[in-house]
C-alpha cells in the first residue's frame, strides 16, 4: 500500500497546503481505518489494499469520455483539467469559491470528522492538491442543468474534491459522473451545502472498467425548507464504496434517495448512508437496491438518527436486494436510532431472486426466459434510473445495465 | 393532550421481589483462578472430563476481551470481586421436599412459585435454583414414568454423565464468546431436561432462578435435549433482591432438537433493574442458543424482558435439519436507566428451513432499548424463508429505541423479509378509550398489551397472564 507508506512518513507530498497538513496529521498515527469498525468490517481487505496500491496522479489525465457529447443547454465541467468557471447571467450566477472560503469551509468540516466514518474524506483531502478541488457557489433561478465529471487514468490514484454552495431559493439539476479506468483508483469527495428554500436534483453515476476502484463520499448539509433528491447508480467496479452522509441541520427539510448498485464477477460494491435529523419535521424517503451476480458481494448499511430535538420526523428506508447466483452474497443492515417519541420511522429489507411466478406468467405468453428476466430487471432498474436527473435518455443507462447483467 | 406525569407514574411501581432471604449460606472466597475452578468442581464431585472442560474454558476466557460492540457503557466489572459459588446450607441429601429448609420454601412461596406438593394442581414441574445451587425439583416421579429426565445439572452430571459428556458445549462452545467462556469455567447449577424418543412431555417444565446474595454472581447452565418426535414446553423465571451493587448473571442455555422434535422455551425475566438513578441492578449477559439438528425439528423462543439494569441477550437458532423451524417472539420493556440490547440470530444452514422473528420493544424513562438481530442464509439453505418484524414504542421523549438488523444471504433460492417501525401511544386512541369511560392508566395498559399481543399469544397460559400484569405494573406512571 504505497499511499499509506507515504502518509506514514509524510515525506513525498510536497508543498502541502494547510488542509493537507491537518488531514495528514489526523491520519499519521494510524493511517488505516479500523477494520473491526462497523463501517469497515465487511470491506474486502485485498481489494481495499489494491485501491491504495497506486501512486497519486499529479498530471491531468487525458479525457476520453465514453458518454455522449455535451448538449448546448448543459453546463459541463471536468474536475482538474484547469477547470475555471465564472458565469454571471441575468437570472443566475455560477462562481468559483474564493480560496479563503474554501479553506474555511473544509476546516469546519474536518473539525467534526470521525476518523473511521470520514476516513475516505480525510484520505481525499490529505492527498488532493489545489487543482483538483472545485468549489462552486450557485445562486439564482432557471439554471441550466449541470454535469460534473471526475475521471481516473490507468495505473494511478486520482483524487477529486467538489464543494458546492447553493444559495437561498435556488434550484438546480446536477449530474455527477465518476469514471473509472482500467487498473485505477478514484477518490471522490463531495460537499454540498443547501441553504434555505433551495432544492437539488442530484444524480451520481459511477461507471468503472475492469479492475477500477472507487471511494466516493458525499456529505450534504440541508438548511430548513430545502429539498435534496439523490438518484445514484454504481456499477462495474472491482471495489467501490459509496458513503452518503446527510444532515438536516435545522429540520423542516426533505430528502429523497434512490440508489442502486450492481455487482458481477468478483466485484464488491457497498453503500453506507447516515441520515441525521437535527431539527423537527424532517422527511426522508430512501430506497436502496442491490443486484449481485456471479461471485460478487453487495453491501448496504443505512442508519437513520433521530435525536430528541427531531420531533415529527417522518423517515422510511427500504433495502431491496436481488441475489442471482449461488456464489454471490448480499449483506444489508438498515438501522434506526430514535429518541424523539413523536415520529414515524420505519424500515424494511428484502433479499430474493427474480419472481418466479411472474417469469412463469410471461413464459406462458410466449416470452423466452431470457427476455422475461430482462423485462423484470428493466422494471427493477427503471425506478432508480428515472430518478437520475439530466439527460438520462441520451446516456442509455438502462441499455447499458441490461447488457451488463 | 396526554399528561406527561401520569405516564411517568405508570412505570413507577416498586419492585416487589426485592426482599432478601436471611439464610445461612456456604460461600467460597472471592476471586477467579484455577484453584477456585478446581474447588467448584470438587464441591460438585464432578468427573475429570468436566474439570477439563472448565479449565480449558478458563484458559480461553483469559485470552479474550470483554465485548464492547453493543455500546452498553457499563462500569468495568471486577471479575476478582465476585463470589463464584454460594449455596444455602442444608442437609447433605434431600429425599423429599419436607427436608428443604422452610425458609427457602417460604422464599419461593413469596415469589409465587409452587414448590410444595399441595400445589400439584398447577401441573407445572419446577426446578428452583437459589444462588448457585438447585434446591428442589418437583414432580420428578411423575415425569420419570414417561421417561422424562428433569433435574438439576449437577445431578445429571452424576446420574446421566453420558448425556452430559455427549451434549454439553456442543451448541454453545466454551470459546463462543466472553461470557459463555466465563460461564463454562464457573457454572454452578442449572436445569437438565431429557425427553426420550416419541414422548410429549406431560406437563410444562419450569425453572426459577433466584439470586439472593449481593456479592455472588449467578452462572447457571441449562441443557435441554429433545429426542426424535418428542416435544416439551419449558418456562423460565427470575428475580433478585434489591442491592446497590450490580450483580453479574451470565447464563448459558443449550437446546438440541432431533428429528421432528419441538422445544418451546419461554422466559419472563424480571431481575432487579436498579433504582430510578440507575444504581444497582443485575447485569444480565446471557448466551442462549438452540440447534435444530433433526429434520422438521422446531425451536421456539419466547421472552418477556422487563428487568435487569443491562440485558445483553440473543436467543438464537441454528437451523441445520431439513425443513427445521426457528421462532423468536420477544417483548422487551425498559424504563428509567435500563439498557436492553436483545434480539436473535437465525442461521439457516439446511435446506427449506424457516424462521420467524417478532420483536416488540417498549422504551420509557431514559432507557435504551435496542433490537439487534442476524438472519443468515448459508449456501445450502435452498428454499429457506425468513420473516422478521420489529416494532418499537416510545414513551416520553428521553427514551431511545434502536433497531440493528444484520441480514446476510448467500443463497439466491431463499427469501428474507424484514420490517421495522416505530410508534408511540397515539393520543387519538387514548382519547377514544377515555371517552368510552376507560380510565387513563387502563387505556395505556390496554394499548401496550395490544401492541404486544402477537408475542403474548405465543406464551404458555400461566406466563401470558403474568406477562400482561407485569407490563402493566412496570408501566404504571410512565405514560403521559
Amino acid at each position: 500500500m504505497k499511499i499509506i507508506e507515504k502518509i506514514k512518513t509524510n515525506k513525498s507530498i510536497d508543498n502541502q497546503t494547510e488542509i493537507q497538513k491537518i488531514c495528514l496529521d489526523k491520519l499519521q498515527s494510524s493511517p488505516l481505518p479500523n477494520p473491526k469498525s462497523e463501517q469497515w468490517r465487511l470491506s474486502n481487505k485485498s481489494k481495499f489494499s489494491n485501491f491504495l496500491d497506486y501512486s497519486v496522479n499529479e498530471k491531468d489525465p487525458k479525457f476520453d469520455t465514453p458518454f455522449p457529447n455535451s448538449s448546448q443547454s448543459n453546463i459541463r465541467l471536468v474536475i482538474g483539467d484547469n477547470c475555471q468557471i465564472n458565469l454571471i447571467e441575468e437570472n443566475y450566477s455560477i462562481k468559483q469559491l474564493s480560496e479563503d472560503k474554501l479553506v474555511k469551509y473544509i476546516k469546519e468540516q474536518i473539525s467534526c470528522f470521525d476518523r473511521n466514518e470520514n476516513w475516505s474524506d480525510l484520505l481525499n483531502l490529505s492527498l488532493n492538491c489545489k487543482k483538483n478541488i472545485l468549489g462552486l457557489k450557485i445562486s439564482g433561478s432557471e439554471i441550466p442543468p449541470i454535469e460534473i465529471f471526475s475521471h481516473a487514468s490507468s495505473n494511478s490514484l486520482n483524487v477529486k474534491t467538489l464543494i458546492i454552495f447553493l444559495e437561498k431559493n435556488c434550484d438546480i439539476d446536477l449530474l455527477q459522473v465518476n469514471l473509472g479506468k482500467d487498473n485505477s483508483s478514484l477518490s471522490q469527495s463531495t460537499f454540498f451545502c443547501l441553504e434555505e428554500n433551495s432544492s437539488v436534483n442530484h444524480g451520481v453515476v459511477s461507471y468503472g472498467e475492469n479492475k477500477s476502484n472507487l471511494l466516493n463520499s458525499l456529505n450534504v448539509i440541508q438548511q430548513k425548507n430545502s429539498e435534496y433528491n439523490l438518484g445514484s447508480l454504481h456499477f462495474k467496479f472491482n471495489y467501490a464504496r459509496f458513503e452518503i452522509r446527510i444532515k438536516q441541520s435545522e429540520g423542516n427539510a426533505k430528502t429523497n434517495i434512490k440508489g442502486m448498485q450492481i455487482t458481477k464477477k468478483d466485484e464488491q460494491i457497498s453503500t453506507f448512508t447516515k441520515i441525521n435529523f437535527h431539527g423537527p419535521n424532517g422527511f426522508l424517503d430512501q430506497i436502496n437496491k442491490s443486484l449481485a451476480d456471479d461471485k460478487s458481494h453487495a453491501i448496504f448499511e443505512g442508519s437513520i438518527i433521530v435525536p430528541k430535538i427531531a420531533q415529527k420526523t417522518d423517515a422510511s428506508q427500504l433495502s431491496r436486494n436481488l441475489l442471482l447466483s449461488n456464489l454471490a452474497q448480499i449483506d444489508t443492515k438498515p438501522q434506526l436510532e430514535i429518541i424523539a417519541d413523536d415520529v414515524k420511522c420505519k424500515h424494511g429489507a428484502t433479499i430474493s431472486q427474480l419472481n418466479e411466478e411472474e417469469l412463469f406468467y410471461m413464459r406462458t405468453r410466449g416470452i423466452t426466459l431470457t427476455e422475461a428476466s430482462k423485462l423484470q430487471l428493466s422494471s427493477y432498474f427503471q425506478e432508480i434510473i428515472s430518478f437520475i436527473p439530466v439527460s438520462k435518455d441520451r446516456w442509455d443507462l438502462l441499455d447499458k445495465l441490461l447488457n451488463e447483467t | 393532550m396526554v399528561n406527561e406525569n401520569l405516564v411517568k407514574d405508570v412505570v413507577k411501581e416498586p419492585y416487589k421481589y426485592g426482599f432478601v432471604t436471611d439464610i445461612e449460606t456456604e460461600k467460597i472466597a472471592k476471586g477467579l483462578n484455577e484453584d477456585i475452578i478446581r474447588l467448584i468442581s470438587e464441591k460438585k464431585e464432578e468427573p475429570e472430563y468436566l474439570l477439563d472442560f472448565r479449565l480449558k474454558a478458563f484458559k480461553k476466557w483469559q485470552t479474550m476481551d470483554e465485548p464492547d460492540w453493543a455500546g452498553l457503557g457499563y462500569k468495568q466489572i471486577d471479575y476478582q470481586d465476585i463470589i463464584y459459588y454460594s449455596a444455602p446450607k442444608q442437609k447433605e441429601k434431600i429425599s423429599s421436599l419436607d427436608e428443604v429448609d422452610p425458609k427457602l420454601l417460604e422464599t419461593f412461596d413469596k415469589l409465587g412459585i409452587p414448590l410444595t406438593e399441595q400445589k400439584k394442581l398447577t401441573n407445572v414441574a419446577v426446578d428452583a435454583v437459589f444462588d448457585s445451587v438447585s434446591i428442589a425439583t418437583t414432580f420428578r416421579e411423575e415425569l420419570a414414568e414417561h421417561g422424562v429426565i428433569f433435574c438439576s445439572i449437577s445431578e445429571a452430571v452424576k446420574n446421566h454423565s453420558d448425556l452430559i459428556e455427549k451434549y454439553l458445549g456442543t451448541v454453545v462452545p466454551a470459546s463462543d464468546n466472553y461470557f459463555a467462556a466465563l460461564n463454562s469455567a464457573v457454572f454452578s447449577d442449572g436445569s437438565f431436561v431429557y425427553i426420550p424418543k416419541g414422548v410429549t412431555c406431560p406437563m410444562d417444565l419450569s425453572s426459577y432462578f433466584r439470586i439472593n446474595s449481593g456479592d455472588s454472581g449467578q452462572f447457571e447452565r441449562t441443557l435441554i435435549i429433545a429426542e426424535e418426535s418428542s416435544s416439551v414446553s419449558y418456562l423460565e423465571g427470575c428475580t433478585a433482591p434489591m442491592f446497590d451493587t450490580n450483580t453479574l448473571h451470565a447464563a448459558v442455555v443449550e437446546l438440541i432438537a432431533l428429528d421432528d422434535a419441538s422445544i418451546k422455551y419461554s422466559t419472563v425475566q424480571n431481575w432487579y433493574a436498579g433504582d430510578e438513578e440507575g444504581i444497582g441492578g443485575i447485569f444480565n449477559f446471557v448466551t442462549k442458543r438452540g440447534k435444530c439438528l433433526g429434520k422438521r425439528s422446531k425451536i421456539s423462543w419466547s421472552q418477556v424482558e422487563t428487568g435487569s439494569a443491562i440485558t445483553w441477550k440473543y436467543p438464537s437458532c441454528l437451523l441445520l435439519g431439513e425443513e427445521s423451524v426457528g421462532e423468536f417472539y420477544s417483548v422487551a420493556l425498559t424504563n428509567n436507566l435500563q439498557k436492553a440490547d436483545t434480539g436473535t440470530k437465525m442461521i439457516h444452514i439446511g435446506p427449506k428451513t424457516k424462521s420467524t422473528i417478532v420483536s416488540k420493544g417498549i422504551s420509557a424513562g431514559k432507557s435504551i432499548n435496542s433490537y439487534r438481530g442476524l438472519v443468515k442464509m448459508g449456501t445450502k439453505a435452498k428454499g429457506s424463508r425468513n420473516y422478521s418484524q420489529c416494532d418499537s414504542m416510545l414513551i416520553g421523549d428521553q427514551a431511545s429505541a434502536n433497531t440493528f438488523p444484520y441480514i446476510k444471504s448467500q443463497q439466491p433460492n431463499s427469501e428474507i423479509e424484514h420490517e421495522a417501525s416505530t410508534c408511540r401511544i397515539s393520543e387519538d386512541q387514548l382519547f377514544y378509550l377515555q371517552s368510552r369511560g376507560i380510565e387513563f392508566e387502563e387505556a395505556v395498559s390496554m394499548m401496550v398489551s395490544g401492541f404486544c399481543r402477537d408475542v403474548f399469544n405465543q406464551l404458555p397460559m400461566e406466563f401470558a397472564a403474568e406477562a400482561d400484569k407485569l407490563l402493566a405494573l412496570k408501566l404504571e406512571g410512565s405514560v403521559g
